[in-house]
C-alpha cells in the first residue's frame, strides 16, 4: 500500500512535470519565456482581490458542472450533454425572468423561481439524453453531443428571434435584466457570494450523496456493474435516470448562475465551455468529489490568468486550454503506465 | 520435452507462494499437479509459462538447458503453452480469425489455406468445430478445444492445463482426456493442474501435491484417494452423510410453463418445489438449465404458463418482484453478474440490507460485515474490494449476502472451481437454509455433487426436462446416460 | 491512490506559480519595458506631473487586430495616436463571445486598466452595454464607445456618463460612393450586399449604399433594372457554428447573377471569392469595407473600399483626456471633402480599386464632387421597405432619422429586422 502510494506520487509528479514541460516547449518554440508566462498567469488569477474574484466567477459554474458530472460518472455514464444542460438552465432562467419582468412579486422570490427554473430546464434537457439512452438505446455520448448542438441553435434562435432586443438583434444577447434581478454581488467585485455559496453547498451535498448515502452507493454499484447491480435488487435504469436528472439540475443551476449572477441576460455562449471543462476536471480528479474544489479552482484560475497572456505578452490565451488538456492527457497516460507498472511488479 | 524445476521460489510481498520447488517432469508424460486453492499451483505454472518471474536463484531447464522466459510469447517460442482456467479468446470473432491470431504469418493471412490446416488438425484430434462459426457461440469445452488447436498449431510441445475440467460437461471432459492421452505418443508433455482427485486419478501418469507453496509429495498409480486428501489438506476430509430434509409445503410451482431463447425452446414444464427441498439440475451446458433457472428467478419471461410462488402468481413479473418475494439468484459469473468489482465487502453487505433512512451507517455496516466474514469464513477484511478475493471467498461472500428469510435460492454452479473444503463449507451453509424452510435449486456439471446434495434431480437434454428423479434412487451412471440423451423412454420425459 | 494526484496537481501548480512569481522580478528588471505603470501604480499617482510618463490607452477589438477590416482600422488608429503623441496603446483583440467565452468586455477592460490604461476604447456595437457598465463602475477611467450613441443628447438612449464619449464616422457617404461604384460597374444591374447583423447602424449603411447605387444607376443611364439585395450573416464576421459563412453568401450572390457584392461586414472575404470565381469564368466584382488597404487582398476585382480613419478623432479625444479638457460628447464626423482620403483630417474615405474602369472613375469622381457640393441623397420622396412614407418629397432626413432608420428602404430586397 505504502509502495503504491509512493509510486502514485512519483508518477503524478511526472505527469505534472510533463504537462508544464510540453507547454514550456511550445512557449520556447515561439520565443516566449515560460516563467514569464506562468508568472503572468499566476498574477492574473491570484495577484489581487479583483482578479481572484474573477477566478471565483468562473469557479462557480465549473464547480457546479463538476459536481453534476460526479453523479453521472458514478453511475458509469458519460454525460457529454452537460454543456447543453448548462445552456438550457440559462434559457429556462431567462424565460422565468422574462415572465416576471412586469410583475410586482418581490425580486428575491423571482430570483429564486428563476434559479429553480434553471435547474428544471437543465434536468429536462438531461432527461432527454437519459430517455434516448434508456429507451432508445442511443449512447449518452452521441445523444448528449447532438443535444448540445440543439441547445446552441436554440440560444441563437431565441436571441435573434423571439427574445431579440427591440428592433436590434445582437450577439451581445438579450436585453439585460433590471439590477434587482441580479444575485447580490460583493461591493466593487463581480462575484456573488450567493452564487459561491450555492456552488459550495452543491459540491458538499454531492460529496455526501456519493460517500454516505444508500443512493450514492447504489449509483456506484450501477456504474461499476450494471448487471450485478440489477441482480442485487437495484432498479438500474431508474438510477441511471436519477443521475441524469441530478446532473442536469446542477448543470442547469450553473446556467442559472451565469444568467442571474454574471451576465444578467442570455448571451450566445452562455455556457462558456464550462461543461466540457467540467468533464476534464472530473476526469482529472478521478471522480472523487473531495478534490473537486481545488482542481476546479485551479482550472478557473488558468482560464482567468491566461487573459493576461494576450494583453501583456501578445500570446494567445488558448495556451491555458492547452495546459489543461495536456494535463488531463498526461494524468491519464501516466496513471495507465503506473497500473501497468504495479501489475508487472506483483503479478498474482 | 523434459522439464526441470530447480529451487524455484516466488514471493509476493510477504507471501511465499512457491517454496523451493524441485521437480523433474520426463518427456512424454502426463504430470498431475494437485492442491487446494491457493496452494501455489497456478503460480508455479505462471512461472513456467512466462507470465511471471520467479525469484532470483530459481532455475528452469528444458531438456537440460536453462532458459529464461520473459513473456508468454517467449514461452511459446520454447514450445510451452498454457490453457487457462478461462480460455483467453476474443468472443465476437469467427473461430478461424481467433485461430489465426498470434500466427507468425504475413499481414494478410491466407484464409483458404488456414481453413484447410484447421480442418485437418481438428480431424486429427476428433474436434468438430466449424471455422466459420463465431467464438461466442461455443461452449467452454469447445473454446478449450479451439485453444488447444491454436497452441498445437503454434508448435507447442508442453501443454499446461490449469483446471481444464471446470465448467465443461462430462462428455467434453472425456473428449479432452482422450486428446490429452494422445500427446505422450508424440513425445509431448502435459501438465495437468487440478483440485479434482477423480480427474487426476483417471488421467495422470504421475502426480505431485502442493500444499501452502510446498511440494509435499509425489504419487504414481495405483492411486489411493485417501492418500491424496491427506497430502492436500494434511488431514482426512469426507463429504459427510447425505441428509434429506423433511418435505414441506409447496414453495414454487410451474404450470405448463414454456420458455424460449434464441437457441432453445422448452415446452410445458410442470414442476413443484417444496419447502426445505434441494433440486439439482443436471445436463450438458446449454441444455436448458440456465433458461429454467432464470425463469424461476424472473429474469426470463415465460412465453406461456404460470409461475407461482407460495400461491402468489408471479408469471410475467420482473426479477425485482421475485426478489421481494424471497427468491434469490446466485449466478455463476461472480464478478460479471453477482458482485460489483470496485466495491468493498462492506459496500456489498450494506447494499444487500434494507436501507434504513438516507444515510449509511458505516459503523453498523462494518460490524455486520465483520460478523458475516467470520460466520462465513471469508478471507478478507470489510475494506477488501471483492475482485481481490479468491474464487472461493467470492462464492462465500455471495452466500453471505443472502437475505433472511428466503423462500427459494437459485444457484448456478455454486461450487465450480472451489477446493473440497470450500465445497463442504458452502453446502453446510446451504443446508442450514433448508432447515429454515428455504428451497434450493442448483445446477452443476458435477454429477457427484448433484447426487450428494439433491433431494430430487431434473435432467435436461436439449430442451427436454425429465420427471423429477429421486436422488436416492438414481446413480451417476443413470444420470450420465440421460445427460447424453439415452434412456429417456424409461423415465418418461416431460416433453419430447 | 489517485486521490493524491489532485492534491499534488493543485499544490504543485501553486508552487510552480509561486516560484515563477517570486523568481522572475530579478531577471525582469533590466529590460525595463513599458510594463512599469502596472507595477508602480502607487508611485505614478504621486508623480503625475512627471512629463516622461506616457499616457496609456487601452483598446478592446471585437475581431483580430489584423483582420484587414474594422478592427485593424481601429488598431492602426491606435498606432497613429502612439506616433503622434507618444502615448502607449495596450489592446486585447478577439473580444467576442465565441473567442473569449466566460469573459465580459467590462471585465477585460478592467484588465487593461490593471495594465495601466487610463482610457479604454470599446470598438464594437456589441460592447455597448459593457461600456456603459464599465464607465459607470470606473468613473476615473475615460471610455470611448465607438459607433455607440449613449451620450448623444438627441439620441434615443441618452444617458449622462461624464467619462464616456461616442465616436463614429459618417460612413453613409462612404457607402453611397461604394453603391455608386457598384452600380456603375455592374452589367446585370444586380448588386448583392453582405450584411452583418441587423441593427440601426447596418440598416442605415446598407440603405446608403442603395441610395448611392440608385443615383448612379440612373445618372449613368443604365438600361438594366437595378436590383439590390442584402443577406445578413448574423454577426460582424464569420464565427463557425454561430453565423452563416460570408464566403458562401458571396458565392451564392455571384452565381445567381449578382455580379457585384458589397461587403458590409468587418472584413472583405467577398474579394478572394470574387477573384476565384472570375478566374473560373464568372466575372465577379467586389467592394470591400472598413480598412484602407482592404483592396490589396484581390486588387483586380476590387472596385474600391470605403474606409474608416479613426485616427484624427481618437487623437483629439485622447489628447483631451491627457490634458484634462475631456468632455463627454457624441461625435459623428464626416469626411474632409477638400481631401477625402487625408489621413489627418478625414474621418472616412474611399479608395478606388483597380477594377473600376476609367470611364466609371470619371463618373464616380463627379458623384463625389456633387456630394462635396452638398448633394444629400437622404432627401424625399423616400418610402420604407413596407411602403410607409419615410421622407416626404423634398424633405431632408435629420441625423436622428438617419441614425435610427427603422427599416430598409423601398426597392431593397432583404430583411429589415431579424425574424
Amino acid at each position: 500500500m505504502l509502495k503504491s502510494r509512493f509510486s502514485g506520487l512519483l508518477f503524478q509528479i511526472i505527469a505534472l512535470a510533463l504537462s508544464f514541460g510540453v507547454v514550456s516547449l511550445i512557449l520556447i518554440s515561439i520565443d516566449a519565456s515560460p516563467t514569464e508566462a506562468f508568472r503572468n498567469m499566476f498574477k492574473g488569477s491570484f495577484g489581487e482581490m479583483r482578479k481572484f474574484a474573477e477566478v471565483l466567477v468562473a469557479f462557480v459554474p465549473l464547480l457546479l458542472v463538476t459536481a453534476g458530472l460526479l453523479v453521472t460518472f458514478s453511475a458509469g455514464l458519460w454525460n457529454i450533454g452537460v454543456e447543453g444542460q448548462v445552456v438550457l438552465g440559462a434559457i429556462a432562467t431567462t424565460w422565468v425572468y422574462r415572465y416576471f419582468l412586469e410583475s410586482d412579486l418581490p425580486p428575491a422570490l423571482i430570483i429564486t423561481l428563476a434559479i429553480l427554473g434553471g435547474m428544471i430546464g437543465g434536468a429536462i434537457w438531461a432527461a432527454f439524453t437519459g430517455i434516448l439512452k434508456v429507451f432508445g438505446g442511443v449512447n449518452e455520448i452521441f445523444g448528449g453531443l447532438g443535444l448540445n448542438f440543439v441547445a446552441t441553435a436554440l440560444t441563437i434562435y431565441l436571441i435573434f428571434g423571439p427574445w431579440k432586443r427591440p428592433g436590434v438583434a445582437s450577439m451581445s444577447g438579450t436585453v439585460p435584466f433590471p439590477d434587482e434581478f441580479s444575485l447580490p454581488l460583493l461591493a466593487n467585485l463581480r462575484i456573488s457570494p450567493w452564487a459561491l455559496g450555492i456552488a459550495l453547498i452543491a459540491i458538499i451535498i454531492v460529496f455526501f450523496l456519493l460517500q454516505g448515502t444508500y443512493f450514492g452507493l447504489k449509483l456506484k454499484a450501477v456504474g461499476k456493474n450494471f448487471r450485478a447491480a440489477y441482480l442485487l435488487g437495484i432498479p438500474t435504469w431508474q438510477y441511471a435516470m436519477y443521475s441524469f436528472l441530478i446532473c442536469g439540475a446542477l448543470a442547469g443551476l450553473a446556467g442559472a448562475m451565469q444568467v442571474a449572477a454574471v451576465y444578467h441576460r442570455l448571451i450566445p455562449s452562455i455556457s462558456s465551455g464550462y461543461g466540457y471543462l467540467g468533464l476534464m476536471v472530473a476526469m482529472l480528479i478521478n471522480y472523487q468529489a473531495i478534490w473537486a474544489i481545488p482542481v476546479a479552482l485551479f482550472f478557473a484560475a488558468l482560464n482567468i490568468g491566461s487573459i493576461q497572456l494576450p494583453i501583456v505578452m501578445k500570446l494567445d490565451s488558448s495556451l491555458s486550454g492547452v495546459l489543461q488538456g495536456v494535463l488531463v492527457l498526461f494524468a491519464l497516460l501516466v496513471e495507465g503506465a503506473r497500473q501497468k507498472f504495479i501489475k508487472k511488479g506483483q503479478n498474482t | 520435452m523434459n522439464v526441470e524445476f530447480k529451487n524455484v521460489n516466488k514471493h509476493f510481498g510477504n507471501v511465499h507462494a512457491n517454496k523451493n520447488i524441485n521437480l523433474t517432469i520426463p518427456s512424454g508424460s502426463i504430470q498431475g499437479i494437485l492442491g487446494e486453492n491457493g496452494a501455489g499451483k497456478s503460480t508455479l505454472m505462471k512461472v513456467l509459462s512466462g507470465f511471471i518471474h520467479a525469484d532470483s536463484g530459481s532455475e528452469i531447464l528444458l531438456d537440460g538447458v536453462p532458459v529464461i522466459m520473459n513473456s508468454p510469447a517467449d514461452a511459446i517460442k520454447h514450445g510451452i503453452g498454457m490453457l487457462h482456467q478461462d480460455p483467453l479468446d476474443f468472443p465476437p470473432m469467427k473461430i478461424l480469425d481467433n485461430f489465426l491470431l498470434g500466427m507468425p504469418s504475413s499481414f494478410f493471412p491466407n484464409r483458404k489455406e488456414a481453413t484447410q490446416d484447421f480442418n485437418l488438425l481438428a480431424k486429427e484430434y476428433g474436434f468438430s468445430l466449424d471455422p466459420e462459426n463465431y467464438v461466442d457461440s461455443l461452449t467452454v469445452g469447445e473454446r478449450q478445444q479451439l485453444e488447444i488447436m491454436r497452441l498445437l498449431f503454434l508448435g507447442v510441445r508442453l501443454f499446461i492445463l490449469d483446471e481444464p475440467t471446470t465448467g465443461i460437461s462430462t462428455a467434453q471432459k472425456e473428449k479432452l482426456f482422450t486428446t490429452l492421452r494422445k500427446f505422450p505418443e508424440q513425445a509431448m508433455t502435459v501438465i495437468f493442474v487440478s483440485h479434482k482427485l477423480e480427474d487426476v486419478e483417471s488421467l495422470c501418469d504421475r502426480v505431485v501435491v502442493l500444499r501452502a507453496g510446498e511440494l509435499v509429495g509425489e504419487l504414481t498409480p495405483p492411486y489411493q484417494t485417501k492418500k491424496f486428501v491427506e497430502m492436500m489438506f494434511g488431514k482426512e476430509v469426507t463429504l459427510g452423510e447425505r441428509q434429506s430434509a423433511p418435505v414441506g409445503e409447496t414453495v414454487l410451482s410451474l404450470n405448463d410453463v414454456s420458455l424460449e431463447d434464441a437457441r432453445l425452446k422448452i415446452k410445458n414444464i410442470n414442476v413443484e418445489v417444496r419447502e426445505g427441498e434441494v433440486i439439482g439440475l443436471a445436463g450438458m451446458e446449454g441444455s436448458g438449465q440456465n433458461l429454467f433457472m432464470r425463469a424461476c428467478a424472473g429474469l426470463v419471461r415465460p412465453v406461456g404458463g404460470k409461475i407461482q410462488l407460495k400461491s402468489q402468481d408471479l408469471s410475467g413479473k420482473s426479477y425485482h418482484v421475485f426478489k421481494r418475494n424471497g427468491v434469490s439468484f446466485l449466478p455463476a459469473a461472480r464478478l460479471e453478474e453477482a458482485l460489483v468489482p470496485g466495491l468493498t465487502l462492506t459496500d456489498h453487505f450494506v447494499l444487500a440490507e434494507e436501507p434504513r433512512g438516507i444515510f449509511i451507517d458505516r459503523v453498523a455496516g462494518q460490524t455486520l460485515t465483520q460478523e458475516r466474514i467470520q460466520s462465513f469464513n471469508i478471507r478478507g477484511t470489510p475494506h477488501t474490494p471483492v475482485e481481490s478475493l479468491s474464487g472461493g471467498n467470492q462464492q462465500r461472500a455471495e452466500l453471505a449476502l443472502l437475505q433472511n428469510p428466503l423462500s427459494l435460492i437459485l444457484l448456478e454452479h455454486p461450487t465450480r472451481g472451489l477446493d473440497i473444503e470450500s465445497v463442504i463449507y458452502i453446502w453446510g451453509k446451504l443446508k442450514e437454509r433448508c432447515k429454515q424452510n428455504a428451497s434450493i435449486i442448483f445446477m452443476s456439471s458435477d454429477l457427484e455433487e448433484i447426487l450428494q446434495y439433491s433431494d430430487r434431480v431434473l435432467v435436461f437434454f436439449s430442451g427436454k426436462i425429465s420427471q423429477p428423479l429421486d436422488a436416492n434412487k438414481t446413480s451417476v451412471e443413470e444420470l450420465g446416460e440421460l445427460i447424453g440423451g439415452k434412456g429417456w423412454a424409461e423415465i418418461g420425459g416431460e416433453h419430447a | 491512490m489517485r486521490k493524491n494526484f489532485a492534491r499534488l496537481v493543485s499544490l504543485l501548480f501553486v508552487f510552480v506559480f509561486a516560484l515563477s512569481a517570486c523568481g522572475t522580478p530579478a531577471t525582469e528588471a533590466p529590460p525595463a519595458e513599458t510594463e512599469a505603470p502596472a507595477t508602480d501604480a502607487p508611485a505614478t499617482e504621486a508623480v503625475t506631473e512627471a512629463p516622461a510618463e506616457p499616457f496609456v490607452f487601452g483598446m478592446l477589438l471585437v475581431g483580430p487586430y489584423n483582420d484587414g477590416g474594422w478592427s485593424q482600422a481601429h488598431y492602426d488608429a491606435g498606432l497613429y495616436v502612439e506616433e503622434k503623441t507618444g502615448a502607449k496603446m495596450i489592446y486585447l483583440d478577439k473580444v467576442n463571445p465565441a473567442d473569449r467565452p466566460g469573459t465580459t468586455p467590462d471585465q477585460l477592460a478592467e484588465e487593461l486598466v490593471a495594465q495601466g490604461a487610463k482610457l479604454v476604447i470599446f470598438n464594437s456595437d456589441d460592447m455597448k452595454d459593457a461600456s456603459t457598465t464599465f464607465a459607470k463602475a470606473n468613473p476615473d477611467v475615460y471610455v470611448i464607445m465607438a459607433s455607440g450613441d449613449q451620450v448623444w443628447p438627441d439620441g434615443k438612449a441618452y444617458q449622462e456618463i461624464p467619462n464616456l464619449m461616442n465616436i463614429m464616422g459618417r460612413m453613409e457617404y462612404g457607402k453611397m460612393i461604394a453603391g455608386c461604384a457598384a452600380a456603375l460597374s455592374s452589367t446585370t444591374g444586380k448588386i448583392g450586399y453582405l450584411g452583418p447583423l441587423i441593427n440601426d447602424e447596418t440598416r442605415r449603411l446598407t440603405a446608403s449604399a442603395y441610395l448611392g447605387a440608385k443615383y448612379c444607376h440612373e445618372k449613368a443611364g443604365k438600361t438594366t433594372d437595378l436590383e439590390f439585395k442584402v443577406t445578413w450573416i448574423g454577426f460582424w464576421f464569420h464565427i463557425p457554428g454561430f453565423t452563416t459563412d460570408p464566403v458562401d453568401v458571396s458565392k451564392d450572390f455571384y452565381t445567381t447573377g449578382f455580379d457585384v457584392v458589397i461587403s458590409g461586414i468587418d472584413n472583405s472575404v467577398n474579394l478572394p471569392e470574387a477573384k476565384k470565381l472570375t478566374d473560373e469564368g464568372t466575372p465577379s466584382l467586389a467592394v470591400a469595407y472598413d480598412y484602407i488597404n482592404a483592396c490589396d487582398a484581390a486588387p483586380e476585382v476590387c472596385l474600391g473600399v470605403p474606409f474608416f480613419n479613426w485616427g484624427p478623432d481618437y487623437l483629439a479625444a485622447i489628447q483631451s483626456a491627457a490634458d484634462g479638457s475631456w468632455e463627454s460628447q457624441f461625435i459623428w464626423s464626416g469626411p474632409d471633402w477638400s481631401d477625402l482620403n487625408n489621413h489627418d483630417t478625414s474621418a472616412i474615405g474611399f479608395v478606388k480599386g483597380d477594377a473600376l474602369s476609367a470611364e466609371n472613375v470619371a463618373i464616380l469622381d463627379e458623384f463625389i464632387a456633387e456630394l462635396a457640393a452638398g448633394l444629400d441623397l437622404w432627401t424625399g420622396p423616400i418610402n420604407l421597405q413596407d411602403g410607409t412614407p419615410y421622407l416626404a418629397d423634398g424633405e431632408v432626413a435629420s441625423d436622428q432619422q438617419v441614425w435610427y432608420l427603422p427599416q430598409l428602404l423601398e426597392g431593397m430586397q432583404g430583411l429589415s429586422a431579424s425574424e
